[in-house]
């Protein structure tokens, strides 16, 4: 009889056990993606997409695909043009959501915004931003495609116009000179696709993934930070690249820019301010007190570099710190600046937004209230 | 502690992958192995108390104690405990590598899920495992092996239906390893067969539950563990085959 009790006791404590490594006690499986416009933030964490107001925190409605009960969203939302908000999800059927948030209906007492159109034709979670430009959507995908969406064609069910297959996973949100698209990849690749013709123009590798964007400096040159713990350069027309930082260890985030200058941070927590017409760092790397993934937000006098440690630290452009905030939890979702708020969303919080006024002074939180 | 020993099995499993030319499903299978090697010795004990303890139900003054004390629990559990002292068996010792194979279970699902990241946070994650050198070249792992994504849960599509092929795989080696370890009960009424009885039927069950829902890398490991398990039983000569037919059958035989 204590023999059975020991054994169901055992296969009981290894099902919690186990159960337990799948989730954890976060509000999602990862940090959740925010943007924001003039009016309203919008979160996309775990199975519901929020539109916050910006003027005191509350929701104004929210988003759960009722037709995809495993949806999990953590990329940040992207806000086109038209009003519409798409966004898409890292699981389920892993559909790309067009969300009009100025048509709102309400099922008990619940808003949610409607769904324009929608796109299925993905086979792997959506963790980046579709880039939006003119008529198109360049949405890079998980599945190693990239693919592009006309937005007004009036279809409910989009197809893509074109699918470009690109390798390895696609995580960051890609960026244009107006002639070419580059997009960054998991498999160590960049990639510069012709923007009418679709075309891989070049492709080339770096010693690491890039889960962040790559950015175009003053100079016409492409920047992009990698796990191989290296700022390396690239010609926008060849792909010629070098090296021109080494990172003490790996550049998550995509580098912030001001004037001529790019800031970035590696995992270690280390900040790096580097002069592009210089080709030299600004200063030596600055450790605000922990690992830092997000990218750093350039406001008017100061950059936001928000840690690990959920603090937020205000710098001046010598690397001194100007305030800090303890937000909370851990940061690593990039803050975003709308409304004269800085809007950062933390984990491991009983709140899921935060807005900061420009000295750091918290104004409003976010809780969702069931 | 724990996040120690979850690292170290991904230091070692990203060794392994590097060496063998980056296939994390030949990693697991290879890392199951080291695990069979360095968990010997607990097998081997099991194996031995499991004998010890079917020995016991053919020994005469362990027959004539339950008889006894049949209608006496708390006397028979102190006789039993007697004769467990003079024999020097350990009545939990089959038990203890069952045990020990949920904390490996649990390590190994973890540090699958970390190696394979197949959330930012997850690959994140994974940089504070790593202690290996210049190991940001191997990152992001490749986490397909045959037709799996190691990453997620298994199933093929099968007339419309998705068949947890895998799940059913280690429903089925976990039973045939079970059945082929139950010795033959002499006695009626035998507890520790009657155990042995209960594993054979609710292990398989368990870990057919686990490979459908987690990651098919940890069936990988579930299905290659149990297939060690029964040729290191077959080639000891201990596998009891009689036990994987049905017993009805055997009686007409």
């Amino acid at each position: 009889m204590r023999k059975k009790f020991v054994f169901v006791m055992m296969i009981l404590l290894g099902a919690v056990l186990l159960s337990a490594c799948a989730g954890g006690a976060l509000h999602g499986t990862t940090w959740a993606g925010l943007a924001a416009d003039g009016n309203t933030a919008y979160l996309a964490d775990a199975a519901i997409v929020y539109g916050i107001s910006l003027d005191n925190g509350r929701e104004l409605w929210r988003f759960s695909p009722g037709d995809d009960n495993k949806a999990q969203f953590y990329s940040n939302p992207v806000i086109a043009p038209n009003g519409l908000v798409i966004v898409g999800s890292a699981a389920g059927k892993h559909t790309l959501y067009a969300l009009d948030p100025n048509d709102i209906v309400s099922n008990e007492n619940i808003k949610s915004p409607v769904a324009k159109w929608t796109f299925n034709g993905a086979g792997g979670p959506w963790v980046a931003p579709p880039l939006v430009t003119g008529n198109l959507l360049f949405a890079p995908n998980s599945d190693g495609n990239l693919y592009v969406l006309s937005l007004n064609d009036g279809q409910s069910a989009k197809q893509a116009l074109k699918v470009v297959d690109l390798g390895g996973r696609l995580w960051a949100k890609p960026v244009t000179d107006g002639e070419r698209v580059f997009v960054t990849s998991l498999d160590h690749g960049v990639y510069a696709v012709d923007i009418e013709t679709y075309d891989v123009v070049w492709h080339k590798d770096v010693n690491g993934a890039i889960p962040g964007s790559p950015i175009l400096g003053p100079d016409g040159m492409l920047y992009v930070g990698s796990l191989g713990s290296q700022l390396e350069k690239f010609d926008p027309a060849t792909g010629n690249h070098q090296p021109v930082l080494d990172a003490e260890n790996w550049i998550w985030s995509t580098p912030g820019l001001e004037d001529d200058t790019l800031y970035f941070a590696d995992v270690d927590g280390n900040f790096y301010s580097f002069n592009t017409s210089t080709g030299q760092p600004n200063w030596a790397p600055v450790k605000p007190d922990g690992p830092i993934t997000a990218s750093p937000l350039i406001q008017n006098d100061h950059i936001l570099v928000a840690t690990e440690s959920g603090s937020l630290f205000a710098m001046d452009h010598d690397g001194k710190v100007l305030w800090t905030e303890e937000v909370g939890g851990k940061i690593y979702t990039t803050p975003v600046a709308a409304g004269g708020l800085t809007i950062v969303a933390p984990l491991e919080t009983d709140f899921y937004l935060a807005a900061l006024d420009s000295n750091g002074r918290r104004v409003w939180t976010f809780t969702p209230e069931n | 502690m724990w996040d120690l020993f979850v690292s170290l099995f991904i230091n070692v499993l990203l060794w392994i992958y590097d060496v063998i030319g980056h296939n994390f499903g030949i990693a697991i299978i290879l890392f199951t192995i080291l695990i069979r090697i360095v968990t010997w010795p607990l097998n081997a004990q099991q194996m031995k108390g499991a004998k010890a303890m079917q020995d016991l139900q053919n020994d005469k003054d362990w027959q004539a104690i339950q008889k006894k004390y049949a209608k006496d629990r708390e006397k028979l559990a102190q006789e039993q405990m007697r004769v467990y002292r003079e024999k020097g068996i350990n009545p939990f010792a089959s038990c203890l590598p069952t045990l020990i194979q949920f904390p490996i279970i649990i390590a190994l699902y973890q540090s699958i899920i970390r190696s394979l990241a197949s959330t930012p946070l997850d690959l994140l994650k994974l940089s504070r495992s790593i202690s290996l050198p210049n190991v940001s070249d191997l990152i992001p792992l490749n986490s397909n092996f045959l037709w799996m994504d190691l990453g997620r849960p298994e199933s093929v599509a099968i007339f419309g239906f998705a068949l947890p092929t895998l799940a059913l795989v280690v429903a089925i080696t976990t039973y045939v390893q079970a059945k082929l370890t139950m010795p033959a009960s002499a006695t009626p009424g035998d507890q520790s067969a009657a155990m042995s009885n209960m594993m054979s039927i609710y292990m398989p069950l368990l870990l057919g539950y686990f490979a459908i829902t987690f990651a098919s890398g940890l069936s990988v490991y579930f299905i290659t563990s149990n297939v060690l398990g029964i040729v290191q039983y077959a080639m000891q000569g201990k596998a009891n085959w009689r036990n994987l037919i049905p017993a009805a059958l055997a009686r007409k035989k």
